[in-house]
């Protein structure tokens, strides 16, 4: 079972509304964020494990290349490039697809795996469960292979939260995919309405069961006036309040802090859970 | 020359967009770009008027041609990115999990694939009242590489040449990734808004270490602010130890978010539009240098 929690805006409430889902039920954590990874600061895992992601990419040998310049032409990617009469390579550019070592008619080319970034593991006594935090490496354009092979880790039978990306690019797709059930965070401005609806059409393109959350609520009218005419209601509404800011943005999980969020997180995902 | 002020901040949701937008407002003439093309937010605060609209093409996608295909299924074997599938009937699927590297148009011995054009999104050239507006849509889950960041801005500096205005003003996207650096390259000088928070810092660090590999100097606006002093310290720490200046702070104020409820930026605030203007005058007084 495996709850995703996405915004499509940044700032929504990912990470908050995430770490507490965690919290409430004890879930293993899954930070896809990638490129930004923030869950560890509420969660505080000991991180008692490290492992590298790879990609295969290719090594050109000195030795066999004489510098026809044929992967250059042929890499969709432009990650392969040629001063004088040697290939070199630009690593963030490749997605390892194979291709040059295909072209090179010297078989100058084998691959050899590269690091894209890492997982760090550790157990957090927080929500009594593992938490896992992608690294990508700074610059890298590789976010969704290296989200794609965390998500392969993640065991199905036993509740996994994942905190997404922001945006709608094939990174949130590929956050939002292994989903059972996908939490939609949105905090009620028009940069957020906007977003999440972009969001909201990847879910449903998909067909995935999803729930709304509003986070960050200034103004109940707006947020009425907002989901009035739509058949999707917001399953829950957190107030824009100091407390939870303050508590937030010091690395507090606002569902250990404060017992009203607890009751309503749990009463809203569970609704889900049961009803399937 | 146009000088390009790149405005970014590592974590999602710290204030870039209404930033941007304030101190585009200020400014005589300009040319903003919208750099988030998969969240973009910034036509939503300038009051544009369109121009044009152009197709944006992103990476091919393979397309095969089922009479030629003898269903031998060499192609599956080459795509390292599972996108390809036979069905039960035997015909060859290729899904969207395609990046378009074109090594099962390669390997067929039919020549049964071919790649084809696969539209990304759309960008849009925009007047605004001071000058122009670059943005773009990418297709809801399609690939967010640079390549569309490049295009707008490019076109962004095309632009400016041709109109002689002195100053491009990027809104950037999240993150730290390539989508990042497209944004920065080529940029005189980054704008970072931190927000007063763990997030924030941690986001800011990972920022500030990608904006020196590129030698670009940058300045620190802190957002948010006034939770917590040891935070806001931590973040003057990082900044220094990064060569960033710290230019600004913003307090965290529910005035804010409220007059972005009505569409309006700091720029048509009394309490802070005279931040802005000093914030301006900083950024272009260190760009005259």
């Amino acid at each position: 079972m495996i709850i995703s929690v996405v915004s499509g805006k940044g700032g929504a409430g990912k990470t908050t509304l995430a770490a507490s889902i965690a919290q409430v039920f004890s879930a293993e954590f899954y930070d896809l964020d990638v490129d930004a990874p923030n869950a560890e600061y509420f969660l505080q895992p000991d991180f008692s494990e490290k492992n590298p992601i790879t990609q295969p990419i290719p090594v050109i040998s000195e030795d066999l290349c004489d510098g026809c310049g044929i992967c250059t032409k042929e890499c969709r990617f432009n990650a392969l490039y040629k001063i004088l009469n040697t290939v070199y390579l630009t690593e963030p550019l490749c997605h390892g697809c194979g291709l040059c070592k295909r072209v090179c008619p010297q078989q100058a080319i084998t691959y050899q795996d590269a690091s894209v970034g890492d997982i760090r593991s550790g157990y957090s006594q927080k929500t009594n469960n593992m938490v896992h935090v992608g690294d990508l490496v700074i610059g890298s354009t590789r976010g969704t292979y290296l989200i794609s092979e965390m998500v392969k880790k993640i065991a199905l039978d036993k509740l996994s939260i994942i905190d997404g990306p922001p945006g709608n690019s094939c990174a949130a797709v590929a956050a939002i995919k292994p989903a059972n059930l996908v939490v939609l965070v949105v905090e009620p401005t028009p940069f957020g309405f906007h977003d999440m609806q972009q969001t909201e059409q990847i879910i449903q393109q998909m067909g995935k069961k999803y729930l709304i959350i509003v986070n960050k609520a200034m103004n109940a009218a707006d947020v009425e006036k907002y989901f009035k005419d739509k058949t999707k209601k917001a399953a829950l509404i957190i107030a824009l309040e100091n407390r939870y800011h303050k508590a937030n943005l010091q690395g507090e999980i606002l569902s250990q802090k404060f017992t009203e969020i607890h009751a309503d997180i749990k009463h809203a995902i569970s609704q889900e859970l049961t009803s399937q | 020359m146009t000088r390009q002020i790149a405005i970014l901040s590592g974590k999602g949701g710290a204030g870039k967009t209404s930033i941007t937008a304030s101190i585009i407002k200020m400014m005589n003439s300009v040319v903003a770009v919208d750099a988030d093309v998969n969240a973009s937010n910034l036509p939503i605060l300038l009051p544009h008027t369109q121009q044009s609209t152009k197709p944006y093409y992103g990476m091919n996608i393979a397309q095969v041609d089922h009479d030629q295909c003898t269903g031998c299924a060499l192609c599956l074997s080459a795509c390292q990115f599972d996108a390809i599938s036979m069905a039960n009937n035997g015909r060859i699927l290729i899904d969207s999990d395609c990046e378009g590297c074109a090594a099962c148009a390669f390997v067929c011995s039919e020549n049964a694939i071919s790649m084809a054009e696969r539209k990304g999104g759309d960008w849009y050239v925009s007047s605004i009242d001071n000058g122009y507006l670059i943005h773009a849509d990418l297709i809801p889950g399609e690939d967010n590489s640079g390549k569309l960041i490049t295009k707008v801005r490019n076109e962004a500096s095309a632009i400016a040449k041709e109109q002689n205005i002195a100053y491009i003003v990027i809104d950037g996207p999240p993150g730290t990734s390539c989508q990042a650096i497209s944004s920065i390259t080529g940029a005189d000088l980054v704008l970072a808004v931190v927000e007063e928070s763990l997030s924030g810092l941690s986001d800011y660090r990972r920022l500030a270490e990608l904006v020196q590999k590129f030698s670009i100097p940058h300045f620190v606006l802190l957002n948010k602010a006034g939770f917590s002093a040891d935070v806001e310290e931590n973040i003057v720490n990082a900044a220094a130890e990064f060569d960033g200046t710290i230019i600004g702070r913003i307090p965290f104020d529910r005035k804010i978010p409220e007059a972005l409820q009505k569409l309006q930026s700091l720029a048509e605030m009394n309490d802070y539009k005279d931040i802005i203007i000093e914030l301006l005058e900083q950024i272009t007084s260190s760009l005259k240098n």
